[in-house]
């Protein structure tokens, strides 16, 4: 419990700095790596739930993020959409693809629902080139305007970086207190245990599928969601938001922070989405870094930091401390 | 429409068929022998195909000799790739080997764009620009010796597969694991080769296609999604599948290019990728994906 | 150990103070620059620094401006708007870039122009395509945003208009990569020829990276157009080029050819006669200035400057110029200027903006002619 206490202070803290960091620095670049860990934070957290505690191997997350982005640009700059409701839209939208291509390819395997999953992104990137008059095409829909949120009848109006700071980082932490609970419930160790070992799992009594679909469907809204939030930070949405290399960074995230560790991976994202622009290390050799670290991941550390953490721990506690005589 | 323009069509198709059925068999040995989906195949094709732009170019050697010595470093790649990488994850799991070879495809095509940088290179020699003209019919002489490399490689691969006993052992691998290792037959042995068959044949279509195509670290990015269709579509494991599917792909991309926009035959690639995967698993000829 | 690594941290701060110091005190006035140095279209970016950077290095050898050294910070953006917003706010934030320079990719120029209107520093434009860009800026709009390069709509205008002179416009087929590039040059051409009552015999686009263009070449030759126009660049280019020659061509291409980027072995064969294009730019323009521009940059690079080098180059020009004008290193006085800039092209036109803050230089016909490219004729824009 005491652990549970001052865990809990600690992250109010955290949070408490953040949020008051826009009254303590005006420098705007500190606002945008705030954002930008925001989203990553909410994609990275999301695969980890349906990799890391699942065990499916997914790369349609990219997908979903770019779903809710156009969706809700089309919603309000079409039909003139409140923010809050284009982004819940987008983020159902896609929840519900999430769910069709779940349910249709995990009835087969998770290899077959691996390949789907990157089939289906690979579509989303070319629908949202080649369909222009559901998206406008390779051009984007720029200029998006700055939108309003009405909130218990007062309008907010996110004119400056400093509101949509607030607000991701806001939504941010409402997702993963979400997902936390998930996690540390009922659902997240029936979810673990169906990574450990479905058939067993099964017997116990669990229908891995039931879980597997709320997994991606719950990670699918949230990067709906932020998708639909973040392209009016960008005041642009095209279709660069399918980028492969959103796939690459999500996962070096999830993979280096631990797969199925809460915590391991948000911080993981905390230091990835800071930590490259910091060392300003050309983009070529930051990705070559990462694929080195995926690979020495795969081959020696495939729980990540937080695995590797986890192991040393258990190791100590295993260590004699009386020397054989 | 006169019956020109079809055979036209058809003969492109062909071609770039047999191109994607190098690649895609390559891919497809890999996956049957080891259950490993290697994300970093473009990258072997284009490193291949820089190979044969160095040795052209700078060192002028001459075709038949740069072919000989591309395939056989991509061999050797393949041996190295599987002892210092693959080994390890061998059996470990399919997400682990597929995030191993998206990192090393990430080492290998951002290392490349930063050594050589993106900007296009073109191979030319005195047969460039040669073009072997048949009434109506039209195709440059590179892409007809590039025809002519793949299908000596199928027939290569036929042999090894079909007439000797590693080629026995690769298929029973394929076929069953389990029975395989029942017998007695040595996985270790029979993976490494596969991977450097499979590496081989990739690194191959990269130096056939150097004289054809312009040379560049992203090259392999564009055929890599293709050939993961391809040996869906083909039956996962099964080679011969994987060479009629990729055919048939290049000679129906090359037919429906001859009438509907491009782009929409890609999107029909990948969907009808999907839609394979969800109704018929076990792709049109063969094995399925394991659970 | 612990003293290497004391010893390791003390020489780190005493860097960190020295630069710090350095930079507090008068020096260099200093340009940020977003630009895709990494990714998909890398080459143009690397062109468009070495344009810029050659700008630079020709005003510091004449002493600078405002008796200061020029420098220029170039951050990668990889033609994706997250990625340029990212770089540009961390630029803007640090408050000591008097002006902005580039973007290159339209969507990432897009996402820029909010920022630099918010922060008040002037923004130049030297390569993007899009039309909305300038419709976006000056009167109405964003008043921080300069676009140097002409529009897209304006050059194939010029285009359609020599074409139809000589009454070949009615029967064109038009292939272009899925790009915005790609897209801008299909609408440009279809508006053009709107107004002149006729339109596109058939629009197809292609996927960037593909390498294969022999079924669409088969396909467009079959409908027997009398024009051809392609809009390629890069690699894909090379291949087209390549596999329509060995399809025997038959049909003269236009659009924008980058006819300076032609191997040369099909250039020397005359099988591109009767191509007729239309650039911004192109290295044979025979005037002094841009004489001395291609030699400086072949002698620093080893190739020929091609468009993009040139749009940033005069850009950059434009810029420091107009700080010279301006007289001090303050973003909205240099804005002031660049709305006032009457400089000399080397195209032999004056750069001035209109009350889109869009720039009105020449495009240059081009046609080839005895395997040689030749200029036809220059249209103002």
């Amino acid at each position: 419990m005491r652990a549970g206490a001052t865990r809990a202070f600690l992250v109010l803290l955290v949070l408490a700095v953040l949020f008051a960091l826009p009254r303590l620095t005006g420098n705007e670049y500190v606002l945008a790596l705030g954002v930008s860990f925001a989203m990553f934070s909410v994609l990275a957290s999301g695969l980890n739930l349906v990799y890391g505690y699942t065990g499916l191997l997914s790369f349609a997350q990219v997908g979903f993020f770019g779903i809710g982005g156009y969706t809700a640009a089309l919603l309000v700059t079409e039909r003139g959409w409140n923010l809050g409701w284009a982004a819940t839209a987008g983020g159902a939208l896609a929840a519900l693809v999430g769910l069709v291509i779940g349910y249709s390819s995990l009835r087969l395997s998770r290899h077959a629902f691996a390949i789907v999953s990157l089939s289906f992104a690979l579509l989303c990137m070319i629908v949202a080139r080649d369909w222009v008059s559901l998206t406008r095409g390779a051009m984007g829909i720029p200029g998006l305007p700055v939108p309003t949120l009405g909130f218990m009848g007062r309008e907010w109006r996110l004119s400056r970086p400093a509101d949509f700071y607030y607000l991701l980082l806001g939504f941010a932490a409402a997702a993963h207190a979400l997902m936390y609970l998930v996690v540390s419930s009922r659902l997240g160790r029936a979810m673990r245990a169906i990574r450990l070992n479905e058939p067993l799992a099964q017997s116990q009594g669990i229908d891995p599928l039931r879980y597997k679909l709320l997994a991606l469907a719950l990670s699918a809204l949230l990067a709906g969601m932020v998708g639909g939030l973040f392209v009016f930070y960008l005041t642009i949405v095209d279709p660069s938001i399918f980028d492969f290399y959103y796939t690459e960074t999500m996962l070096i995230m999830v993979i280096l922070g631990g797969p199925g560790s809460f915590w391991g991976v948000l911080a993981s994202s905390a230091v990835l989405a800071a930590l490259p622009d910091l060392l300003r290390f050309t983009t070529d050799l930051r990705m070559v870094l990462y694929g080195a670290v995926l690979i020495a991941a795969m081959l020696l550390f495939p729980g990540g930091v937080a695995g590797w953490l986890a192991r040393r721990r258990w190791q100590r506690w295993r260590s004699p401390r009386v020397s054989p005589s | 429409m006169d019956p020109g323009f079809y055979l036209q069509l058809l003969l492109n198709g062909i071609v770039i068929g047999c191109i994607y059925a190098l690649i895609a068999m390559g891919l497809s040995l890999i996956f049957g022998v080891l259950e490993i989906v290697n994300f970093a195949h473009g990258e072997f094709y284009m490193l291949g195909a820089m190979l044969a732009y160095f040795l052209t170019m700078n060192l002028r050697l001459g075709y038949a000799a740069t072919v000989l010595v591309v395939t056989a470093s991509a061999v050797g790649l393949g041996y190295l790739l599987y002892e210092a990488l693959l080994v390890s994850v061998q059996g470990g799991g399919f997400e682990r080997s597929i995030l191993l070879t998206l990192g090393l495809s990430m080492v290998l095509q951002n290392g490349a764009v930063f050594l050589f940088t993106t900007t296009p290179r073109m191979i030319e020699t005195q047969q460039s620009y040669t073009n072997v003209v048949v009434g109506d019919l039209r195709v440059s002489l590179m892409r007809l010796l590039a025809l002519g490399l793949a299908v000596l490689a199928f027939a290569a691969l036929y042999l090894i597969l079909y007439r000797t006993r590693v080629g026995k052992a690769m298929r029973g691998v394929a076929q069953s694991r389990e029975a395989a290792l029942m017998v007695g037959i040595d996985p270790r042995a029979v993976s490494r080769l596969a991977v450097a068959i499979g590496i081989g044949l990739s690194g191959l279509a990269g130096g056939a296609l150097a004289p054809v195509y312009a040379v560049h670290p992203l090259m392999g990015a564009s055929f890599v999604f293709k050939a993961f269709a391809i040996i869906i579509l083909g039956g996962l494991g099964n080679i011969a599948g994987a060479a009629i599917a990729a055919l048939s792909l290049g000679v129906l991309e090359s037919v429906m290019g001859g009438f509907l926009p491009v782009v929409m035959v890609d999107a029909l690639v990948f969907s009808s990728m999907i839609a394979m995967l969800l109704v018929r698993p076990q792709g049109l000829f063969g094995r399925g994906v394991r659970v | 150990m612990r003293i290497m690594r004391l010893i390791a941290a003390a020489a780190a701060l005493a860097a960190l103070a020295y630069a710090e110091l350095a930079q507090s005190q008068e020096g260099p006035i200093l340009i940020g620059a977003s630009i895709p140095l990494t990714g998909g279209v890398s080459t143009f970016g690397q062109h468009s620094r070495w344009g810029a950077e050659l700008a630079v290095s020709e005003a510091n050898a004449k002493g600078g401006v405002l008796g200061r050294k020029i420098e220029v910070d170039f951050q990668d953006n990889r033609c994706n708007p997250a990625e340029a917003v990212k770089s540009v706010t961390q630029m803007l934030s640090e408050k000591k870039y008097v002006a902005i320079f580039d973007g290159l990719c339209s969507s990432a120029a897009l996402a820029i122009m909010p920022l630099v209107e918010r922060a008040g520093v002037p923004f130049v434009v030297a390569n993007a395509s899009a039309t909305s860009i300038a419709e976006r800026s000056g009167v109405g709009g964003n008043k921080w945003t300069f676009k140097v390069n002409p529009t897209d709509l304006s050059m194939l205008d010029a285009l359609v208009g020599w074409l139809d002179k000589e009454g070949k416009a009615g029967n064109i087929a038009f292939l272009g990569e899925d790009s915005d590039f790609g897209r801008a040059g299909s609408t440009g051409l279809e508006t053009a020829l709107k107004k002149r009552n006729l339109k596109l015999a058939s629009v197809d686009f292609f996927q960037k990276g593909t390498a294969d263009f022999t079924p669409v070449f088969t396909k467009i030759k079959a409908r027997k157009p009398a024009l051809f126009a392609i809009y390629a660049v890069d690699a894909d280019f090379q291949n087209a080029m390549r596999q329509w020659y060995s399809m025997g061509g038959g049909v003269p291409l236009t659009g924008r050819v980058l006819v300076d980027q032609v191997p040369k072995e099909i250039m020397d064969s005359g099988f591109l006669d009767g191509t007729t294009s239309v650039q911004p730019y192109d290295p044979s323009v025979d005037t002094p200035g841009n004489k001395a521009f291609v030699e400086a940059f072949r002698k620093l690079h080893n190739v020929p400057p091609i468009l993009v080098s040139f749009e940033s180059y005069e850009a950059m020009k434009v810029l420091i110029d107009a700080i010279r004008r301006a007289g001090k290193a303050d973003p909205a006085a240099i804005r002031d200027a660049l709305a006032t800039a009457k400089m000399p092209s080397m195209l032999g036109t004056v750069i001035e903006f209109d009350d889109h803050n869009l720039a009105h230089n020449n495009a240059i016909i081009l046609t080839i002619k005895g395997g040689k490219v030749m200029v036809v004729g220059m249209s103002k824009t």
